[in-house]
């Protein structure tokens, strides 16, 4: 146990002395740490606001949020209990303490431990929601931290459930069946539940509200149980405050008999979890991006690049992969996803500037998909550099899909939203003009970053630095655009985004121009910006 | 050919490659020998035109970084780098399509036959092992035909069968009058075929045999080599066991 101790102790030591290497990072965290502590103090010190508490929101929408969170673990952790398993363990775990002679059972409480910790981590993000629970269920900052615990308590719960599951399941479909059924029946007995609410008072929202505080519902494992703890705190209940935690380790603690029972070789049954996850850090790392274990189908028709020659055969592979990835080409997923999104956003607000609004939002959006875009990925393997054609050829040939995607994107979502709110059609197209620019521009910013800092930067500096600089470049084309909104006459107003649309064309040609030949100037790297 | 005059390869504070001087003429098959951190990878990556550094490279009179000598460059890394989202076929296409190869399909093929990857022309490169991506990595660098070949470290992770095809396919390659320049660790696996030999350590090119003048000595490669590796730390042995920098 001494040897697990001492790893535990020395792992915590050295990441902390590591931050002294990554000083963007020790800012970020000192920064997480102050704006916490602020937030608590400053609840600590806040006088009680009762003239508000009329408005304040009903506490019932809090246990359905908790409720729902709790359901989406729940059937996250049991799927992937039932594909991979879980893990509380990391690689050099499995290759150091695995073989070594010490009791499987204390290198599980070691794993617990470890994985305890992480939760912690993991889920002090939830702090941050303090604000928007204080205004609108005035909780105070005990209960923020109640929050915070329940919250860390069922990402745990869930890893040990998707262990026991796997351990339970693996390799016997007849036992998953078992328990797929148990996961289908809790959903549809929920759902029937809400449908029974519904039928007596006619309003769903109220329906699902009165299901998440229900009595009944707060039986059902990891969902229902937190609920529990959350009322039973509001409400002053201790008894059930008790239950709801009781309910949580005694499950937890049964869940460890399991998994230990007998020799306890569970070894072989988190092997397959811990490469997984070992592979998607690994892919972090490195800056690639993990996509899920979708298989990719070849279909007969869609084999081979077909077309191009020189640098330009870079543009049609990417259309190949492009259209591996959705039938649709340049529309996918994130297509539809961000068209809903927006959709929804001009449906509900009601305001004249909807459709700045939602401009705004997509281009910061924007900003990171087109930053880790194809052009990225390209830089990090060497045929861009190799092959024997001109640099601002091969630089444009492989930004060319990320630049006509986010003009088709535009078009979409801003005709789906010309449609809902009613405006012009020529408003609507001058938006997606400005939002495909944005994509050029921010296509351009990675060039200009490749250009002068070199690819080997760390990245959680370059995306703050890279959002400082962008703001910097993009300032004058968004104050032009705001001048412009304000002197024209309305029936002109549909050329508002204009000037930000030609100061983004402007820069990126600018940019292309100075950094045509940044393939020979820059250096490959196996980690992306 | 390779002549590399001067080259110094830093990053940051690091030296990489220290003044670097080397010549490989064509048909000859130049190794580059090393221990981990010696600077051999920079220095191919370098000639690559994958790395920014100082001094003067060029293949076959011209500067690495122009378009006539990715021409007659063929790069083969240690780590292969394939597309996930292309098969290995199309792979083959990539390469033929930007290098404007014609006639890159029946070549791509016998390269294929060779190394027993004609049945698996459909899958895509994320389904592969990593001895068989490697396969595709060599495909890839040879089917330019290129005039100088740069092999880092490529017999790692190849099944017996590939690494007797790379063997033969490098001594057909050398006989056709293409300059190899192949870094390795493993002094075994390329006895039968090296030229020269370049010792590299803390970025130097500390030692430079031809096989002749080994065959002619009666010196053992091993045994200079270890001479001068476990030697490093006291430069005056390295001067004494034929320092050629």
């Amino acid at each position: 146990m001494r040897g697990l101790i001492y790893l535990l102790l020395t792992i915590m030591k050295n990441r902390l002395l590591s931050l002294k290497k990554k000083p963007a990072i020790l800012v970020i965290y000192i920064l997480c740490a102050l704006s916490i502590i602020g937030m608590l103090i400053a609840s600590t010190f806040m006088p009680a606001d009762t003239t508000t508490l009329p408005n304040l929101a009903d506490i019932r929408i809090l246990y359905g949020v908790v409720a729902g969170i709790g359901l989406i673990f729940g059937y996250t952790f049991v799927n992937t209990g039932l594909s991979t398993g879980g893990t509380l363990f990391t690689m050099s775990d499995v290759s150091l303490l695995f073989v070594s002679p010490v009791s499987p059972i204390r290198i599980l409480i070691y794993g617990l431990i470890k994985q305890l910790g992480t939760t912690f981590l993991t889920s002090i993000f939830i702090l941050f929601q303090y604000v928007n629970l204080k205004k609108s269920f005035n909780i105070s900052g005990t209960g923020m931290l109640f929050i915070f615990f329940i919250y860390g308590i069922m990402i745990f719960f869930g890893q040990l459930l998707s262990i026991a599951v796997y351990v339970y399941t693996n390799g016997n479909s007849k036992k998953k069946t078992i328990i797929r059924s148990i996961v289908y029946l809790i959903f549809i007995g929920i759902a029937f539940f809400v449908y029974q609410n519904y039928r007596l008072n006619g309003d769903i929202l109220e329906s699902l509200l009165d299901t998440a505080d229900s009595k009944l519902f707060q039986m059902v494992p990891l969902a229902g149980w937190a609920a529990m703890f959350i009322k039973a705190y509001i409400e002053k209940d201790l008894l059930f405050l008790i239950i709801g935690l009781g309910l949580f380790i005694l499950a937890s603690i049964l869940i460890i008999l399991m998994i230990t029972a007998g020799e306890a070789d569970y070894y072989e049954d988190v092997l397959l979890s811990t490469e997984i996850n070992y592979n998607k850090l690994q892919a972090a790392k490195e800056g690639k991006i993990t996509k899920t274990k979708k298989k990719i189908k070849l279909r007969k028709n869609e084999l081979g690049i077909q077309k191009g020659n020189g640098a330009n055969v870079l543009f049609y592979k990417h259309l190949l992969e492009a259209k591996r990835s959705s039938r649709l080409i340049f529309v996918d997923s994130y297509t539809i996803m961000v068209t809903l999104g927006a959709g929804a956003l001009s449906y509900f607000v009601n305001t004249d500037f909807v459709g700045y609004i939602i401009l705004g939002t997509l281009v910061y959006i924007l900003f990171f998909f087109t930053i880790m875009g194809k052009l990225t990925i390209e830089l990090t393997k060497p045929f861009i550099y190799m092959i024997p054609d001109k640099s601002i050829k091969k630089l444009l040939a492989a930004s060319l899909t990320n630049i006509i995607k986010p003009y088709i994107d535009g078009l979409i979502i801003f005709g789906v939203v010309g449609l809902i709110t009613g405006t012009s059609p020529l408003l609507n197209i001058f938006f997606a003009l400005a939002y495909g620019s944005s994509a050029m521009l921010f296509i351009s910013f990675t060039i200009l970053s490749q250009r002068f800092l070199g690819g080997q930067l760390n990245k959680v500096v370059l995306f703050m630095f890279g959002m400082g600089l962008l703001m910097l470049i993009i300032s004058p084309g968004i104050i032009a655009s705001i001048v412009a909104v304000s002197l024209l006459p309305e029936s002109f107003l549909f050329l508002g985004t204009l000037p930000y649309t030609l100061w983004c064309l402007f820069i990126s040609g600018v940019a292309f121009l100075i950094c045509g030949n940044l393939l020979d100037q820059t250096e490959l790297s196996d980690k992306p910006i | 050919m390779i002549t590399i005059n001067n080259l110094t390869k830093r990053y940051g504070t690091f030296l990489a490659n220290d003044g670097v001087n080397l010549e490989v003429k064509p048909g000859e098959v130049s190794i580059l020998l090393g221990p981990n951190g010696a600077g051999k990878s920079t220095l191919i990556k370098c000639i690559a035109g994958l790395l920014k550094h100082q001094g003067e490279i060029l293949i076959c009179g011209q500067k690495n970084k122009s378009i006539l000598a990715k021409q007659y460059l063929g790069y083969i890394p240690e780590m292969p780098a394939l597309y996930d989202m292309l098969t290995i076929w199309e792979h083959m296409e990539f390469i033929g399509r930007a290098y404007k190869l014609k006639d890159w399909e029946s070549r791509a093929n016998q390269l294929f036959e060779r190394l027993e990857l004609d049945d698996k022309k459909n899958k895509l490169g994320s389904e592969l092992s990593k001895g068989m991506q490697q396969k595709v990595s060599l495909c890839c660098g040879l089917l330019p035909n290129p005039k100088v070949l740069l092999f880092d470290e490529p017999l790692v992770g190849l099944d017996p069968h590939a690494i007797k095809e790379l063997k033969n396919l490098i001594i057909e390659y050398r006989n056709e009058g293409t300059a190899i320049l192949l870094s390795t660790h493993m002094l075994d696996s390329v006895a039968e075929f090296w030229d020269s030999t370049n010792i590299m350590m803390q970025g130097k090119i500390v030692a430079y045999r031809t096989r002749a003048e080994i065959e002619s000595t009666g010196e053992n490669l091993e045994e200079l080599f270890f001479s001068i590796t476990e030697k490093s730390k006291n430069p005056t042995d390295s001067k004494e066991a034929g320092v050629n920098a």
